[in-house]
């Protein structure tokens, strides 16, 4: 049974994406829980990359690529856990804001929350704040996260904060914020739970937000 | 063999062979012909479509011929000339001819009195402007900031009404939209003396930066459309990262980013045949540890210098970056990446290389690097001047002159070429010890402190016209309450 755990553990680390899923379904026929698949298995895996990726030894490629490797078992045991009544690490509501085209740094804190064990729906890049309101009632996330590069369209996170608050959703979520001109003196001005200031930092930010809220 | 003897080559290096750049060339046609761009703006699409472009929805795909038709009616030489006349000011595009300036919008700024970084504040314009006027090997200027003083909308009209009446080199201009470009344009062709005279001797540069990968943002596309019709020479480039935004290869992100650039050419030369049209942009790596977009990599000399020989190929003029660095202060760090970038850009004669004086990966404008990198400039600039081989510069005869065991001190040869064989330094030290040390032993970041703001004690720029400054008063009122009135 340890075994498997083992096997899976560096199939994340080596980022072998189409071998986790298989993996999973062999562990729990195998007889091992869900929680053995991700807190034994996985997490283990994950926290190997992260450890690497911060020590300058692992490159966001090869992050992405255990982040997904872990990300196919989840689909596998999540489920499991869900039924079981087990609460997973947190769900993200991702997006750029509202006239912002600019997506690569949004695409990183996504990597860098999903390795964290997150669950994202990217809602992609121009997102209107009816979107996030939308997609805040669909998903249930724990966390908002808006990026914009420009100082022009940060505006609009501005406006998506009195969108969620103007549809009383905004008390159901925390939201964080980042890009280039973001700053935690604007993010204090507009009144949002967090800011960071690139996309490991905002994995750790999201992490931390969901321990003080639990 | 007296073949060539008199031409005088400069100093050249080359990245591509011509069968690679032809391979390059049939890469960009083929992205724009096959794959196609995504352009976020419907009466451009139309135009393109007019023209014979395929469109589908947002995406346009451009065939050879409108690129190439595109190609001969850009020029490759032409110049932007100084608002106030002065032609030491004015720039000449043309083969062999490397310019520099800093670069546009970064978020902070190092204040030249404290040295700490803080937000760029209107005044840093007035203040970038000044020493760029006087620094002699900084051709154009740009603002190194995105003013966080003024009404968000006003950022890049207020930075232009600030700079223009204090350089008299020409202005690389960025904007947000419509309304901003045309503050700015009133401004220049009021000093101009009005459209016609404008259209006869264009005073400044229109930026415009669409997005990596393949996307015409409307805004960029907006504006290049803006400046097509009011004949503002144009430059229309994306930042791409090599491994994020573009193919991890340089070649890939060179091919990539030229037919980004070309959406803007093609665009830009149906409704202006003529137009100056600059390709090129940021090219870099995305460094897979960091995260940032690396203003100091060595793919950065590299890709630039390969994506310059393919626009030259075309027969475009390009859009250089050098003189950056990923340093957060003055130090050895920023003086080795933007030395030898500022070195391999002038070896490429890259038309205008801007971001001389990015600093923190382009998070941070520092006027301190600019002044530092001026000397850089020069440097590089005796360099690639070359060796002149005439029969005067043999010095044959004036070997024979001083013979074994003379000295050339006193001959007429060494009097007449002295000045302009040999280069000097503002700001590297050359004295002895002990003047360096009986000056204070100062470094090179002192030296370059000080330069920078003795320049702020001391020079002043030409001024503009007394029509222009009343217009720029008006101008920026009008802008103001477009803006209070905008919903």
């Amino acid at each position: 049974m340890s075994e498997i755990l083992k096997r899976m553990s560096s199939a994340v680390i080596q980022g072998q994406r189409d071998d986790t899923r298989q993996m999973a379904r062999d562990a729990i026929e195998g007889g091992c829980s869900a929680e053995e698949v991700l807190y034994q298995g996985l997490m283990p895996g994950m926290d190997h990359v992260s450890g690497e990726f911060k020590a300058g030894r692992m490159f966001v490629p090869e992050v992405m690529r255990s982040a997904r490797a872990m990300l196919n078992a989840m689909e596998v045991i999540k489920p499991i856990m869900v039924k079981n009544g087990i609460r997973m690490a947190g769900k993200v509501v991702l997006g750029t804001v509202q006239g912002d085209l600019h997506d690569i740094g949004k695409n990183l804190v996504g990597m860098m929350c999903e390795g964290a064990g997150f669950e994202i729906h990217d809602l992609g890049a121009d997102v209107a704040p009816g979107q996030f309101v939308e997609a805040v009632k669909a998903f249930q996330p724990d966390i908002v996260g808006m990026s914009a590069l420009l100082t022009t369209t940060m505006r609009a996170m501005e406006g998506t904060v009195q969108a969620l608050v103007e549809a009383g959703v905004r008390d159901r979520v925390k939201v964080m914020i980042g890009g280039a001109p973001v700053t935690q003196a604007f993010a204090d001005r507009i009144g949002v739970d967090g800011y960071a200031p690139d996309a490991a930092a905002a994995a750790d930010k999201a992490k931390h937000l969901i321990a003080a809220s639990r | 063999m007296r073949t060539n003897y008199r031409v005088n080559a400069g100093v050249r290096f080359e990245v591509f062979s011509r069968d690679q750049l032809e391979e390059l060339f049939n890469g960009v046609l083929h992205v724009m012909d096959k794959i196609g761009l995504d352009v976020h703006h419907e009466e451009a699409r139309n135009i393109l479509a007019d023209a014979g472009a395929h469109v589908e929805d947002k995406r346009v795909r451009i065939p050879t011929h409108l690129v190439k038709r595109a190609l001969a009616t850009a020029p490759r030489s032409f110049t932007i000339y100084a608002r106030d006349g002065n032609p030491a000011h004015d720039i000449q595009i043309g083969p062999g001819r490397a310019h520099f300036g800093p670069g546009p919008t970064p978020p902070n700024f190092i204040d030249v009195e404290t040295l700490e970084r803080r937000p760029y504040v209107r005044d840093d314009a007035r203040i970038v402007a000044t020493v760029v006027d006087a620094l002699p090997n900084i051709d154009f200027c740009e603002s190194l900031g995105t003013i966080s003083d003024v009404p968000t909308d006003l950022a890049a009209a207020y930075e232009f009404a600030t700079m223009f009446p204090r350089t008299t080199k020409p202005i690389v201009a960025w904007s947000f939209g419509w309304d901003d470009s045309n503050d700015i344009h009133q401004i220049a062709i009021t000093e101009a003396g009005g459209q016609e005279a404008f259209e006869r001797r264009p005073n400044y540069i229109h930026y415009c930066e669409p997005l990596s990968p393949l996307v015409s943002t409307f805004e960029a596309v907006d504006k290049v459309i803006f400046a097509a019709r009011h004949a503002v020479p144009v430059i229309f480039t994306t930042c791409a990262l090599a491994g994020g935004t573009a193919p991890v290869t340089p070649a890939g992100i060179i091919i990539q980013t030229t037919a980004e650039s070309f959406m803007g050419l093609v665009l830009s030369q149906i409704i202006r045949p003529g137009l100056p049209f600059f390709t090129g942009g940021v090219l870099s790596v995305m460094d897979m540890s960091a995260m940032i977009l690396s203003y100091g990599a060595p793919e950065l000399s590299l890709m630039m210098a390969g994506v310059t020989e393919l626009a030259h190929y075309c027969g475009l003029p390009l859009w250089q970056t050098g003189g950056c660095t990923d340093s957060k202060c003055l130090d050895e760090q920023a003086s080795l990446e933007g030395s030898l970038s500022v070195f391999f850009s002038a070896l490429s004669g890259g038309d205008l290389c801007h971001d001389v004086g990015y600093t923190e990966s382009g998070m941070t404008g520092s006027i301190l690097q600019t002044v530092m990198m001026d000397d850089a400039i020069g440097y590089s600039r005796r360099i690639t001047r070359g060796i002149e081989v005439t029969p005067d510069t043999l010095a044959v005869d004036v070997i024979r002159d001083v013979g074994p065991d003379g000295h050339y001190l006193y001959h007429d040869h060494t009097m007449q070429h002295f000045k302009t064989e040999f280069w000097y330094p503002n700001l590297c030290d050359r004295h002895n010890y002990e003047e360096w040390a009986a000056e204070g032993k100062q470094t090179m970041r002192a030296r370059v402190i000080d330069r920078t703001r003795e320049i702020l004690a001391t020079h002043n720029p030409s001024p503009v016209r007394p029509e222009t400054a009343e217009a720029i008063t008006a101008i920026m009122a009008a802008a103001e309450n477009r803006v209070k009135n905008k919903p």
